[in-house]
């Protein structure tokens, strides 16, 4: 596995994350804001982005229909704040509270800032995510630990659907 | 909001390894209380607090009718988790290993060094 390190500093209401990939900084800035590109890659293994827009200027909207193995939509849209191509990226993101694979608890909305940085050839991507709150921070973090438990809930599905 | 709402409920019913893998086992098909009790290495009184977790917050079920009471797995509330779940993951990685794949395909490179890459 590429390592990726994860930061939760504990007065601040931010997740921040970062990874080096073995790529040109123009390159892996353009897979974040081709939407043809960024169809291919976006979400969850196995998922695919039937709807994928965007419109990378300041003021710019984007969206991503995120498609799970069973079909549900997941729909995601927000707005680009800043663009600095190809060093950074600010964008807003807005769960559709109305979706209805959120049921009665949308996840919170965040702001994103993603930088991208020559080292050598290659481009290190940090990413800070920004919560309302700590305590919204905090439970996208427990969000996290369950994560780990979805390789045995994606089974579980599977042997649902097939039930 | 104050009230437990229901997603928490199934969250801590989710928390605890023998739950699961008492789900994993009705996810095959009902079964009695002995018949789950059997590859844990605890007392059938404990396995049936379990059994009562589960059933109060909905992810299983027990038949009134047959004097043996078997459960059985509710998915919905598993749905529900699973939903939710699903927009966190792309922040903890899988999103990035996805990236890596589709920049090493625009490079025309091959995948080196990433015997897991299953992204399609």
């Amino acid at each position: 596995m590429t390592t990726q390190a994860n930061t939760v500093p504990t007065e601040e209401p931010i997740i921040t994350t970062t990874r080096v990939f073995d790529a040109p900084r123009e390159l892996v800035f353009r897979a974040w804001t081709d939407p043809e590109q960024l169809a291919q890659w976006w979400g969850p293994h196995g998922f695919t982005n039937p709807v994928c827009e965007t419109d990378p200027r300041p003021g710019g909207l984007w969206r991503i229909d995120m498609q799970g193995l069973d079909g549900t939509i997941y729909p995601n849209k927000g707005q680009y704040l800043e663009v600095v191509k190809p060093e950074r990226i600010v964008y807003t993101d807005v769960v559709d509270e109305g979706a209805e694979a959120w049921g009665d608890t949308p996840p919170p909305s965040a702001l994103h800032t993603v930088t991208f940085a020559n080292e050598g050839g290659k481009t290190r991507i940090t990413t800070v995510t920004r919560l309302g709150s700590v305590a919204a921070r905090d439970a996208m973090v427990e969000m996290g630990a369950i994560a780990g438990w979805t390789q045995s809930l994606d089974r579980l599905e599977s042997l649902l659907a097939a039930a | 909001m104050t009230a437990v709402d229901e997603l928490s409920t199934t969250l801590s019913a989710l928390a605890d390894p023998t739950r699961r893998a008492i789900l994993h086992r009705l996810a095959h098909g009902e079964a009695t209380v002995n018949e789950l009790a059997e590859p844990f290495d605890i007392s059938l009184p404990a396995v049936s607090r379990h059994l009562k977790v589960l059933e109060q917050a909905g992810l299983i079920s027990r038949s009134r009718n047959a004097q043996w009471r078997p459960c059985r797995l509710e998915a919905s509330p598993l749905k529900e988790v699973a939903d939710w779940v699903a927009y966190y993951r792309r922040f903890w990685g899988e999103s990035f290993d996805r990236l890596d794949v589709h920049l090493r395909a625009m490079q025309g490179l091959e995948g080196t060094g990433q015997p897991d890459d299953n992204s399609s």
